[in-house]
């Protein structure tokens, strides 16, 4: 579980990034976190995983206040995974790159072992464990980010726009990942994204960000039934979502509401 | 009134060789006065923190000196002219758009085209570089790897930083230098921007720095 209570924070041009921020994610959510740029997403994130520390209020993970901890403290509890996949490779295979955190941990080898092929293969990487990390695509890249957090067996992964400058398969992939890790394995995600139809096809809970405060925490379908100011907080409503509401058809993607129009129209005929 | 970047560069390298001719009390004195001019320049956090990992660099290099056995006055010398040389960079640094360095280099100092281009990169791709590298510390830190400790720990840490590091920079290069071959650099068609002129501030500068020139290369050599 991770909580900020009351936290403002500001980096030393002394401008508010963050103001009173008040939130809960239970374990086992799977959570997007909303806004447009600039909002404070990425700075909320970083509270999370002690990689800042507040001006004023707390953060807490697993129930401790993290204010004296920093992030090596944390790599057993959340997982981050970074925009820029290049910049955290930091061996020359896949198997040592994701072996890089339990061997931080002092895990004997035969543990490693276990831990590493297991996250591989969670990510659908186990084919590549001797490949050389800088070769791969920039979507296997994404997924090894995820691979190497996921080796230290976090209850949390707090992934920043893990999806973006993908192909639609490349996001799928990589989305169905993560619902199979948050579905069968119980992990919180949390989803830094400004993919509207991502956060409404996979997420259960929205949290979003507008200049710094928070606007909307809710049921993600409840940020698109037309009540909330989605605009005015900079973001757009999913095509999806626009076309589920003007035909009465409830649908994740664009298949199942082409099925159940079809269907529909079908009945109706 | 603003002095041109030639004037502010020969003024540079004047200082530099005053550092060895002037005794060490003058060399006292520039130090202080380069200090007040850059904290008048450039006030913010930034430039203090270069002022102090300067600090500690020349009290690093102090300490190493005495360890291989120079006598402390002479170790202490050392370190101040270093500080003072460096200082004078910093000025020029914080006073003069890099751009305008480049410029100089080229029309006046006959430097190639290509030189001053390189070293305007290599400037602005530090605050890059500075950038990338606290986000890989950050992705270490985040894998469980603790550089909390001694300063060995540290430097051990940032070994393995040293290698993402240097990929992206070549990736980057590769990407720079391809752009800038489709944009028709090396074709040598360069046509320089708005020459700087020397302005009557810049002669009385020129004129100050050769006054104070001459004198300790007289009182040493004459």
């Amino acid at each position: 579980m991770i909580e900020a209570k009351a936290v403002n924070f500001a980096y030393h041009r002394g401008e508010p990034v963050l103001n009173d921020i008040s939130c809960k994610i239970k374990d086992g959510e799977f959570v997007a976190l909303l806004g447009h740029n600039g909002s404070g997403k990425t700075t909320l994130s970083r509270l999370f995983m002690a990689l800042l520390h507040p001006r004023s209020g707390d953060v807490f993970v697993g129930g401790n206040n993290i204010a004296d901890l920093e992030p090596a403290d944390l790599a057993h509890q959340v997982g981050y995974v970074f925009q820029n996949p290049d910049l955290q490779i930091l061996e020359d295979t896949v198997f040592e790159e994701v072996a890089y955190g339990p061997r931080c941990k002092n895990k004997s080898e035969n543990k490693v072992k276990e831990q590493v092929e297991a996250a591989l293969a969670a990510m659908g990487l186990a084919e590549l464990s001797d490949a050389y990390p800088r070769t791969l695509s920039f979507g296997q890249k994404r997924r090894l980010g995820v691979a190497a957090a996921l080796a230290l067996n976090p209850q949390t992964l707090i992934l920043d726009e893990i999806t973006n400058g993908q192909d639609e398969q490349e996001k799928n992939n990589m989305m169905q990942y993560l619902e199979k890790l948050n579905q069968e394995k119980g992990i919180t995600i949390i989803l830094i994204t400004h993919d509207m139809n991502i956060a409404r096809q996979y997420t259960q809970r929205a949290l979003v960000l507008h200049n710094g405060d928070l606007v909307f925490d809710g049921a993600t379908a409840d940020l698109y039934d037309g009540k909330s100011e989605l605009s005015e907080w900079g973001l757009k409503q999913p095509i999806i979502a626009t076309l589920s509401a003007t035909f009465g058809v409830e649908a994740q993607n664009a298949k199942e509401f082409c099925e159940k129009l079809y269907l529909k129209e079908g009945v109706a005929q | 009134m603003r002095i041109t970047a030639f004037t502010q560069l020969i003024t540079v390298l004047a200082v530099t060789a005053w550092v060895f001719l002037l005794p060490i009390s003058a060399v006292a004195t520039i130090l202080v006065l380069e200090l007040a001019l850059l904290l008048y320049i450039k006030h913010d956090r930034l430039t203090m923190a270069a002022i102090g990992a300067l600090t500690v660099f020349t009290g690093m290099m102090i300490l190493l000196q005495l360890l291989f056995g120079s006598p402390l006055k002479v170790s202490l010398a050392g370190g101040l002219r270093m500080f003072v040389m460096t200082t004078a960079f910093l000025c020029l640094l914080a006073a003069t758009k890099i751009q305008d360095i480049a410029q100089a280099l080229v029309e006046k100092f006959r430097l190639p085209c290509e030189y001053a281009f390189m070293l305007t990169t290599a400037l602005r791709f530090v605050p890059d570089f500075l950038t990338d590298s606290a986000t890989t510390l950050d992705a270490q830190s985040c894998r469980g790897y603790s550089n909390r400790g001694n300063i060995f720990k540290r430097l051990y840490a940032y070994l393995a930083v040293v290698k993402p590091l240097v990929m992206r920079a070549v990736a980057k290069s590769d990407t720079l230098a391809l752009s800038m071959e489709l944009k028709g650099f090396g074709a040598n068609t360069y046509q320089n921007m708005c020459p700087q002129k020397l302005g009557v501030a810049d002669y009385m500068v020129l004129l100050i720095v050769i006054v104070l020139s001459a004198y300790p290369l007289w009182s040493k050599y004459l």
